[in-house]
């Protein structure tokens, strides 16, 4: 099995620098594995704890993603890594890093019966990637995914997924399909170890991934688009239907309301405004 | 490479048990506003076609029409009940490509139709994977998370699709997407590649998945006319592959409806994240209030308790496009800044209060009141008067 996990802004406190005008400013904000992309490492690491999974890891980024790459190893004990590295490979959308990521995929050796990514990388991005890989290598894609469970002998997999739609309450899907699969796995994602020996297998693989992730780079393969064997129409900026036309600031939207200006720190004002709230909401009581 | 192989915009709606999303009537309205403009401008008659899929949906293509479409594409099958990736992908692409069908919406171009001009698509838990799959099936571009479209005709220069040289592209979609802090725009093109002799590919549709709530459905008239077709899908069965055994709604421990108040928390808690949230959840309480959040708290960077963070910092309580569309009595919002994909989900509040120091924070513009200053200082004042205020009630 394989997990697709990328490098992004780190947003844990103290990491993350902005803009004075609000928005990220992205040279001085850290780069790590991505929270989603972590999420799809540890869904990884349930399969190796309870079915004896081998674990291929794969990136498509610069040189620097190696530092992801190494804590996806060490949050899913990983075997094998992949970088996927050569300025052919950049300024790709999403349909062309599927394309990318596709062809490492199937490089991987053995048989891959489940790819995992991650819900979408979470500086503001899309959520098509995996969708786009999973088309690509003919798998059947599932997204939103809670849960799983695989039946080794039938060779399915049962996932539930979480729906949340517009005006809907949320609704929980269960699935079943024929393996292999690609599977997105949700934010809310959570597994447990039930038994006493899953438990004692998942200490054992976690002091492995610890003392692998040291030396990950002995488990490290850097590919380029030669030994990739992608076709360069198909990656890249060449690969790439869209492009980025223009960035500008959203204009402020137009005051829908006009505010009263309170000041906090005086008292008159405070008693002011807890008197309209009480006032709106006994509103209700007479409508 | 005449524009002419591509045509039309194709809106894939999206319905559940019957009813359908309300970001199709949306889709359909701005569909609907830019056709208008674009017949009128370009002297076409090119078509808003509606694609809907399901199982007892006859009724539902008069009430597309009503909504905006020129012509709706039905396929009423047992085996598309319910929405799944695979038989989904196949059949939209299906029916994008299909001449038959082409031949239907426009007899003159039917011929030399081979895909649609414009694609869109809800980005919901469902339309982002299903525009994701079919994009790959028909081979083109995706934009994903818009709430602004304007199509016109562009000079574009770029490395690669024009070798570095000007060229027109006509009829071009330009598809706004807000980035992450909600204040920038980003533009996305769908464009060939017209650096021939190199890489020539032309890429229809250009297509997107759209924000629900950034659009507005046109009122609907029924006396609209328009063409329904339904077309018979071709299925292979090894595309039923994935098999769905249940579906369960579940209830929602966040309660935004029945509650006449909702308290809302942003960055702002961030000096003091656990101090700051049980401030928020003592004001809550004395005003039997739900509270909710901004999409970045669901994220769970800021350090708190457990009990704290799994209680409130989760997706369950997001107000906002990503999240739940709220219309209490009192809204109050501590430490928002006001992002337009926040306010898409407060907006219809009876009442706002803001609690904020930076007068400049665009939630000024969507407030009643404004309290300048800082959560951790207000709250606790707050408190103390709403305390006095109630006690004289009740004496
Ligand atoms: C596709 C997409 C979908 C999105 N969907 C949503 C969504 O559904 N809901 C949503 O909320 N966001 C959504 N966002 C994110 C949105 O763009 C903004 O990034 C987000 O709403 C900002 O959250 P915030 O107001 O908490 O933080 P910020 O923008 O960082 O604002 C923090 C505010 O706190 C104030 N502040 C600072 N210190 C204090 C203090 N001590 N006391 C009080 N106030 C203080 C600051 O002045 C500032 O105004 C989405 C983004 C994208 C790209
Ligand atoms: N360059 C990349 N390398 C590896 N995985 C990626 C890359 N881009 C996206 N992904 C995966 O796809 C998921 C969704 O990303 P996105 O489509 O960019 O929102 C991420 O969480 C990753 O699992």
């Amino acid at each position: 099995m394989a997990v697709v996990v990328k490098l992004e802004p780190d947003f844990s406190e103290g990491s993350i620098s902005y803009n004075p005008d609000g928005t990220l400013n992205r040279n001085e904000t850290k780069s790590t594995l991505g929270p989603h992309s972590r999420i799809a490492a540890q869904a990884a690491f349930y399969a190796k704890v309870k079915y004896g999974a081998r674990i291929s890891v794969a990136s498509m980024s610069g040189h620097v993603a190696n530092t992801a790459l190494q804590q996806a190893m060490q949050t899913c004990d990983a075997e094998v890594l992949h970088l996927y590295n050569d300025v052919l490979f950049a300024g790709a959308d999403t349909l062309g890093t599927a394309e990318t990521l596709k062809a490492g995929i199937s490089k991987m050796e053995g048989k891959m019966d489940i790819v995992f990514s991650g819900h979408r990388a979470s500086d503001g991005e899309t959520g098509q990637t995996g969708p786009q890989i999973a088309w690509k290598l003919g798998f059947p894609f599932l997204g939103h995914v809670i849960s799983y469970d695989v039946n080794l002998e039938k060779r399915t997999i049962t996932v539930k997924r979480l729906l949340s739609l517009q005006g809907m309450p949320d609704v929980i899907e269960e699935v079943e399909a024929p393996l292999p699969v690609f599977i997105a796995i949700d934010p809310s994602y959570k597994h447990s170890f039930d038994t006493v020996s899953e438990r004692l297998t998942s200490e054992k693989y976690q002091r492995e991934a610890y003392e692998r992730a040291k030396n990950y780079k002995d488990r490290l393969q850097v590919f380029n688009s030669e030994k990739l064997g992608v076709n360069r129409g198909l990656i890249g900026l060449a690969g790439s239907p869209t492009i980025v036309y223009d960035v500008q600031r959203v204009p402020k939207g137009k005051a829908t309301r006009h505010a009263e200006v309170l000041d906090g720190s005086n008292p008159e004002h405070i008693r002011k405004a807890v008197a309209r709230m009480r006032e709106a909401l006994s509103a209700m009581v007479t409508k | 490479m005449t524009q002419e192989y591509y045509r039309h915009l194709y809106v894939v709606i999206e319905q559940i048990d019957g009813k359908i999303l309300p970001v199709s009537f949306e889709m359909l309205g701005e569909a609907r506003r830019l056709f208008d403009d674009f017949n009128a401008r370009y002297s076409s008659n090119e078509k808003v076609v509606a694609i809907i899929l399901g199982h007892n949906i006859k009724e539902m293509s008069k009430e597309l029409i009503a909504y905006g479409a020129d012509v709706v594409v039905s396929v009423d099958h047992p085996e598309v009940k319910d929405i799944r990736n695979i038989i989904y992908t196949k059949i939209i692409s299906q029916i994008s490509t299909d001449k038959e069908i082409a031949s239907k919406i426009e007899p003159s171009y039917a011929s030399e139709f081979k895909k649609p001009r414009y694609m869109f698509f809800a980005a919901d838990s469902i339309g982002r994977h299903l525009s994701s799959t079919v994009l790959v099936e028909l081979d083109s571009g995706l934009a994903s998370d818009i709430n602004k479209l304007v199509i016109r005709d562009l000079e574009v220069t770029h490395q690669i699709k024009t070798a570095g040289k000007p060229v027109n592209f006509k009829k071009t979609l330009e598809m706004y997407r807000p980035d992450f802090s909600g204040f920038l725009w980003t533009t996305i093109l769908c464009l060939d590649n017209r650096n021939n002799p190199v890489i020539e590919r032309d890429y229809s549709p250009q297509a997107c998945s759209i924000i629900a709530g950034a659009f507005k459905p046109i009122s609907p008239d029924p006396k609209r006319i328009g063409v329904i077709v339904d077309y018979v899908p071709k299925i292979d069965e090894k595309d039923l592959r994935v098999k769905i055994l249940s579906r369960k709604v579940i209830e929602s421990e966040v309660d935004f409806e029945s509650r006449r108040a909702v308290v809302g928390f942003g960055r702002g808690i961030k000096d003091a994240p656990e101090k700051n949230i049980k401030l928020v959840e003592e004001f809550a309480k004395h005003l039997d209030a739900e509270i909710g959040i901004s999409l970045p708290i669901s994220k769970n960077v800021y350090p708190a308790s457990p009990s704290i963070s799994s209680t409130y910092m989760i997706p369950a309580r997001v107000i906002g496009t990503s999240g739940r569309k709220i219309s209490p009595m009192l809204y109050v919002a501590f430490g928002i800044s006001g992002a337009s994909q926040h306010v898409t989900g407060m907006e219809d509040s009876e009442f706002v209060v803001a609690v904020n120091p930076d007068e400049n924070s665009p939630i000024k513009d969507q407030c009643d009141i404004f309290i300048k200053g800082r959560m951790e200082d207000i709250i606790p004042l707050l408190l103390e008067e709403l305390k006095q205020q109630q006690q004289v009630v009740q004496a």
